[in-house]
């Protein structure tokens, strides 16, 4: 051990012999009310706080439940039913998530599907100007399908023929629960608007064969009108996108 | 005569989950366990009575009420408790002003004193605290937590936020300075 760290040892056992500076006893009781006064007034601050936070998580929960619910109910609801509004927001969401080729058309088809069971439904209900409705937005989800299949000949004409075929196949099927329905009808115009709607999906098919109108025009169905065409003035859950 | 005892060991978790809930049995036994080493801490630092007091106080208050705050620091409630005293005294000597003095570490030695010379044994309490007044903040800080608290080195690295070897380090250093800070005042 050299001289420097001896002497620097004995200052520190000199140090550790230094007596404390002990608090005298006023101190430390005006210390403790002090303290105890601070930390019981932070106590009751918190547990003040805690009902409110609860009640906040608890509404905010009930809301999430509130909207999921909904939605989940929305999903099977029918036009006449307060949540129909509801199911359109959520199609339309699941349109913007369609991406490729095939699934914007699975979801045209989906929809269209969608809209001839809420018709069967309506005219059930004697609803025909809902069932109307109906009819006219599943004209318009399959010429939507319909032009989506003519732009993808443009780009991949082996998809097109591939995605012409499954809209043949929809239409067939939706044709033939037209047709059913059509014999069940009673009412002229309800009939009418049958008749009309299994013409309309027969030109969708026609209009789906015709090659691709030039960019920026706007297509032109085989009966000349401009499709999608019926949305306006009804009332449909699902805008065309 | 020494009567701070050894550190307390870091056992206060269990104490400081029943503060929370506000039970004043825990709070009592926490103040008791730290009130008196944090005043002798802040006396040592300042000098004067009246601060320690309220300095010591303003640290209880804040260690026991601002717990929320000490479970994100990571570091044991006893080093929380000392930082909360070292922030106040800073705190205390930006608001009165202290002088800032240079690092006796650099100093030149006083030619005219032997080291030898210094009978450490005759120095009286006042001299040692007055000497270390003089030394720089980490210098006091360290040989006040290490020598008149007789906290570990561990426990002083814990509170500055150092490695151990930093903190037998400076320890060192601080002895040279405080014992050249003696020489010249036993030469005056």
């Amino acid at each position: 051990m050299t001289p420097e760290v001896q002497r620097l040892e004995r200052l520190a056992e000199r140090l550790r012999a230094v007596d404390p500076y002990i608090p005298p006893p006023g101190a430390k009781i005006r210390g403790w009310n002090l303290v105890w006064a601070a930390v019981e007034q932070s106590t009751t601050a918190r547990s003040r706080v805690h009902p409110v936070r609860r009640l906040v998580i608890g509404a905010a929960a009930a809301a999430v439940l509130l909207l999921v619910g909904a939605g989940a109910a929305s999903a099977d609801s029918l036009p006449d039913s307060p949540l129909y509004p509801l199911k359109g927001v959520l199609e339309n969401v699941r349109g913007a998530l369609a991406f490729t080729a095939a699934d914007k058309l699975t979801y045209h088809l989906d929809l269209a599907q969608a809209r001839l069971t809420e018709a069967e439904t309506m005219i059930a209900r004697h609803r025909i100007d809902l069932a109307d409705t109906a009819l006219k937005a599943l004209d318009d989800q399959l010429n939507s399908a319909a032009l989506l299949v003519q732009t993808e000949r443009i780009a991949d004409p082996r998809s097109a023929a591939r995605l012409q075929e499954r809209l043949r196949q929809a239409v067939e099927i939706d044709d033939q629960q037209l047709a059913d329905l059509q014999g069940q009808a009673q009412a002229p115009a309800a009939a009418g608007a049958i008749s009309q709607a299994r013409q309309h999906a027969a030109d969708a098919l026609t209009l789906a064969n015709l090659p691709s109108a030039s960019p920026g025009a706007s297509p032109v169905g085989p009966a000349g009108r401009t499709s999608p065409s019926h949305s306006a003035g009804h009332t449909s859950p699902t805008a065309t996108p | 005569m020494r009567a701070l005892g050894k550190a307390a060991p870091d056992d206060d978790r269990p104490l400081i989950e029943r503060v929370r809930k506000g039970d004043q049995d825990a709070v009592r036994t926490l103040y008791e366990r730290y009130f008196d080493r944090i005043y002798n801490y802040v006396y040592a630092r300042l000098g004067r009575a009246e601060d320690a007091e309220d300095l010591a106080i303003d640290t209880m208050t804040k260690s026991l009420t601002r717990l929320d705050l000490f479970q994100d620091q990571g570091v044991a409630f006893s080093s929380w408790v000392y930082r909360i005293a070292h922030n106040a005294t800073i705190d205390h000597y930006r608001r009165h002003g202290k002088v800032t003095l240079v690092s006796l570490d650099y100093a030149p030695p006083l030619e005219s004193a032997d080291p030898s010379e210094l009978a450490v044994e005759q120095l009286s309490n006042e001299d040692l605290h007055a000497a270390i007044r003089d030394l720089t903040d980490e210098q006091q800080q360290v040989l006040i937590l290490r020598f008149f608290q007789d906290l570990t080195a561990a426990q002083v690295a814990g509170i500055m936020g150092k490695t151990i070897g930093a903190v037998q380090a400076l320890q060192h250093r601080a002895l040279g300075s405080l014992e050249r800070a003696l020489q010249g005042r036993t030469a005056n």
